[in-house]
């Protein structure tokens, strides 16, 4: 009894407990949170019209707003959720409960008549607030280069507007990284989660330099001269008129149509342009075009070529439709790939382009499902590994006194270093499990080495104190961290930060050992075994 | 609490004190009284003790001889390859497919299916196992452009049956898996310095500093000989496991040569001695935590960092005892009948 007030009362123990309590209060564990949790709302959405709110950025996991029922039924995760949506009837209204309060959406009428998804984007509710990286969830992760070096402000220009392009195409929850390298070279890497690659790596990849010409004469440009881009149902979607067609070999080919405002200056330039061309097409004026078409380019690329219609001819007008195509093999795919494309278009036009032309130079897609078994499976095993290091440390020991909190000693850096993750919003993936490997596997050897110094102590004098055997275990124990860490520190800026998480994890965790949970262990080995 | 911590300056003074003592009192402990290799002391060692005692020098040989012939493995590979390593989709670019299933597929059917879309494809298909079990399939091909990438991923959508929604995709272009594999090696390079200077500061003494570092380098150099020939394709993580090799190599360095230079009771095959039952017990635990992660991982990443770290620990053991000790114990001796002449 008196040994254990010893350990409780010990200092170094009650840092080591405070410590351990910070970390919980940061992961803070709720194992019955219910619910989905919404990652993102999309703009104009359903849910954005109703006053549900995008997470604010860098807001923790377990802050989030989660939803707990749609009219009533209860929905417990994604499953439940998408089941529910999927029987919501176009134009009517329906109540939304979440942990924040009741919200009334009322459903648009989307294309084809299908009810357009209520905006949100959910996720089942999360349990802790340790973020799982891209590997440990499921999600999209693209690689990007400028085609050249650019400067400091282009870059934050350019990270700016990739941020705002993903939000406005209502991908909220992105995490957009600088990176770069021994050698200068500059990378961006940007992370989605649970988002399908190619729905978004033409988007980021993409310039987005749009243009309008007629007669290689620039009359707008993406961006600046556009003032309102239509999203919404009624002036934007499939084309009505021309709608979906096959094409010869069998596929489908769909086109899109939406509306969207010049600025008056933009305006007048067509309007100069368009005064001196021809009509083409006789009788009715409604049949009749102008000699030369609008061309629509993005990235120099030409996407459309729309006739324009002869009554404009020398109008300075400020409302143009702008079109495209999808195709695809069966008429959904189709349609699917049209919208893709327009939503795309949208984002562009709106956002502008970017001062420098981007290589994709690697992308990782993880399905959610091979996501989720890691993190059982990672699970599984750090439990077996920790009993099998138990065990081999019984067997050499065959003291309780030493393996036991050799054993809290492992779970406690764990959990440290999961605090410390959570609190800073790092992500948990695999390269950080193979840091958590180093940091608990170098945790134990010290342990060791403590149990050994102290426990082997020689029968000379000046040796045989524990203060001296504590000192010389601290020597070795020391020299290994600076080793370990001087090692990890080049990976911290090598190789567009693929293997940073690796080595700001390992580092973190034997600095946590060193300086928290060894002071502990040798202070309790010293209060069990010493007579 | 101000108590405390002047306390804590007195323990840190009073611990490089002992420190700087130690090394003055081993050399004169040293003159007075020096070792005798075939002194017992009337202990008794056990027949294995005895034989490395008598013969420690000429078991040298079995780290030298290993490091010879893995400097003769890499320098064959890099002759034939260019590179020292055979170097993994991760670093030469192409595409990772990873489908976790339960479903059987023949992978050789797989493979050649990919073969007679693209002959000349360096593909292979292999099947992700935990605990023995198939968990799932890795397909690897050194596909470049986005087309064939498109097309190399429905080629497997089909065969499998399986949508693509549920495949983990990995594509890298070969300018950054060739950029990425420049900047890993410098870093490499760049920790092992440092860790060497860590190395060399904390003993200041060239000898045991270098049987140390030197003992590293003769780990991590054997340790990519028996990769290559085991024909492991090493992927960016891959790196990262010699970069943790780093680490847990140095460890029973550090621990060996603080023994047996600084501690004072005992000859220096006890201290020895001791040191190889802390470092085995060390390497014992680490071995054991990484088999388990080895056979029941699901991810081969994982799988890849522990395989190389099981085989640097094991090279470990044999550079550490062998080979560092030899040096140490040689020095230490050696150093001990110069000053007993002087």
């Amino acid at each position: 009894m008196g040994r254990l007030r010893q350990i409780v009362t010990n200092p170094r123990m009650i840092i080591l407990f405070i410590f351990l309590v910070l970390a919980i209060v940061a992961i803070k564990p709720v194992p019955w949170n219910d619910g989905v949790s919404i990652r993102s709302v999309s703009a104009e959405s359903a849910a954005a019209f109703a006053g549900i709110e995008n997470p604010a950025q860098g807001s923790s996991l377990m802050s989030r707003e989660r939803v707990l029922s749609i009219n009533g039924v209860a929905v417990h995760n994604i499953q439940d959720y998408y089941s529910e949506a999927s029987q919501l009837k176009v134009n009517k209204t329906y109540t939304v409960q979440t942990n924040k309060g009741l919200y009334r959406l009322t459903t648009q009428i989307g294309e084809n008549n299908t009810v357009t998804d209520l905006g949100l984007r959910v996720s089942n509710a999360p349990k802790t607030n340790i973020k799982k990286g891209l590997d440990l969830q499921g999600g999209t992760r693209v690689l990007l280069q400028p085609e050249k070096q650019i400067s400091k402000d282009e870059m934050s220009t350019l990270m700016d507007n990739m941020v705002q392009r993903l939000n406005v195409y209502g991908l909220s929850d992105v995490i957009v990284r600088q990176a770069g390298d021994l050698s200068g070279n500059q990378y961006i890497s940007v992370e989605i989660a649970g988002v399908n690659e190619e729905e978004v790596r033409d988007l980021i990849s993409k310039q987005g330099k749009f243009e309008a010409t007629i007669a290689n004469q620039t009359v707008f440009q993406g961006g600046k001269d556009i003032t309102y881009v239509c999203r919404t149902a009624t002036c934007s979607g499939i084309d009505p008129e021309s709608g979906c067609g096959t094409v010869q070999g069998g596929s489908w080919a769909c086109r899109f149509r939406f509306s969207i405002s010049l600025t008056p200056t933009a305006a007048e330039r067509q309007a100069n342009l368009t005064k001196n061309l021809q009509i083409e097409g006789t009788g009715d004026i409604r049949n009749s075009y102008l000699s030369e078409p609008l061309v629509l380019y993005l990235d120099d690329k030409e996407v459309d070529s729309l006739n324009i219609g002869a009554e404009l001819k020398g109008k300075a007008t400020t409302d143009i439709q702008i079109s495209g195509s999808g195709a695809g093999a069966t008429q959904d795919e189709a349609i699917n790939n049209a919208l893709q494309n327009m939503k795309r278009l949208q984002t562009v036009l709106i956002t502008g382009s970017l001062p420098v032309k981007l290589n994709v130079v690697k992308t990782d897609t993880i399905s959610p499902v091979l996501g989720e078994q890691f993190v059982s499976n990672s699970l599984f095993i750090g439990l077996l590994a920790i009993i099998a290091v138990g065990v081999v440390i019984s067997l050499r020991y065959k003291k309780w006194q030493v393996s036991v909190p050799i054993i809290i000693t492992m779970i406690s850096e764990v959990i440290l270093l999961l605090g410390m993750a959570a609190l800073i919003g790092w992500n948990i993936d695999i390269a950080a499990i193979a840091g958590i490997i180093v940091a608990v596997g170098t945790g134990v050897d010290d342990q060791i080495v403590i149990t050994d110094e102290t426990l082997m102590g020689g029968k000379s004098n000046k040796d045989s104190s524990w203060k001296t055997r504590l000192k010389y275990a601290f020597f070795i124990i020391m020299a290994a961290y600076f080793s370990t860490v001087v090692a990890m520190l080049p990976l911290l800026f090598a190789g567009a930060g693929l293997l940073k998480g690796f080595a700001i994890t390992s580092i973190l965790g034997v600095t946590f050992g060193v300086f928290i949970t060894r002071p502990a262990y040798a202070a309790v080995v010293e209060i069990l075994v010493k007579e | 609490m101000s108590k405390r911590s002047r306390r804590k300056k007195e323990k840190i003074s009073s611990m490089e004190q002992t420190q700087l003592a130690h090394v003055e009192g081993d050399s004169k402990k040293t003159v007075s009284e020096p070792e005798h290799t075939h002194n017992y002391e009337g202990k008794k060692y056990s027949k294995i003790v005895r034989f490395y005692d008598r013969h420690y020098l000429w078991l040298l040989i079995i780290p030298v001889l290993l490091l010879a012939a893995a400097l003769v493995q890499i320098g064959i590979q890099t002759a034939q390859t260019g590179d020292f390593i055979q170097k993994g989709i991760s670093l030469k670019g192409g595409v990772t497919i990873t489908i976790a299933t339960d479903k059987i597929i023949d992978t050789a059917g797989l493979k050649s299916e990919l073969l007679s879309q693209f002959p000349k494809l360096d593909a292979s298909v292999r099947t992700l196992t935990s605990a023995g079990q198939s968990v799932g399939y890795v397909i690897e091909a050194d596909l470049q452009n986005s087309a064939d990438i498109d097309k190399g991923i429905s080629i497997v959508e089909t065969y499998t049956g399986i949508d693509k929604k549920e495949f983990g995709i990995e594509t890298i272009q070969p300018s950054l898996g060739a950029s990425f594999f420049e900047e890993v090696a410098i870093a490499m390079l760049v920790a092992f310095a440092f860790m060497a200077i860590v190395v060399f500061l904390t003993f200041r003494t060239f000898v045991p500093s270098f049987a140390a570092v030197f003992s590293v380098f003769s780990d991590m150099v054997i340790t990519l000989a028996v990769v290559n020939l085991l024909g492991i394709k090493v992927s960016s993580a891959g790196i990262a496991a010699f970069l943790m090799l780093i680490g847990y190599s140095i460890d029973t360095d550090i621990l060996l040569s603080t023994r047996v230079l600084k501690r004072e009771e005992g000859s220096v095959l006890d201290r020895i001695l001791s040191s190889v039952k802390t470092g085995l017990t060390m390497a014992g635990t680490t071995i054991v935590a990484a088999i388990i992660a080895f056979i029941f991982t699901e991810s081969e990443t994982l799988k890849q960092i522990m395989l190389i770290i099981l085989i640097g620990l094991f090279v470990d053991i044999f550079n550490t005892w062998l080979q560092n000790a030899a040096i140490l114990r040689w020095y230490v001796e050696h150093r001990g009948k110069k000053h007993g002449k002087a």
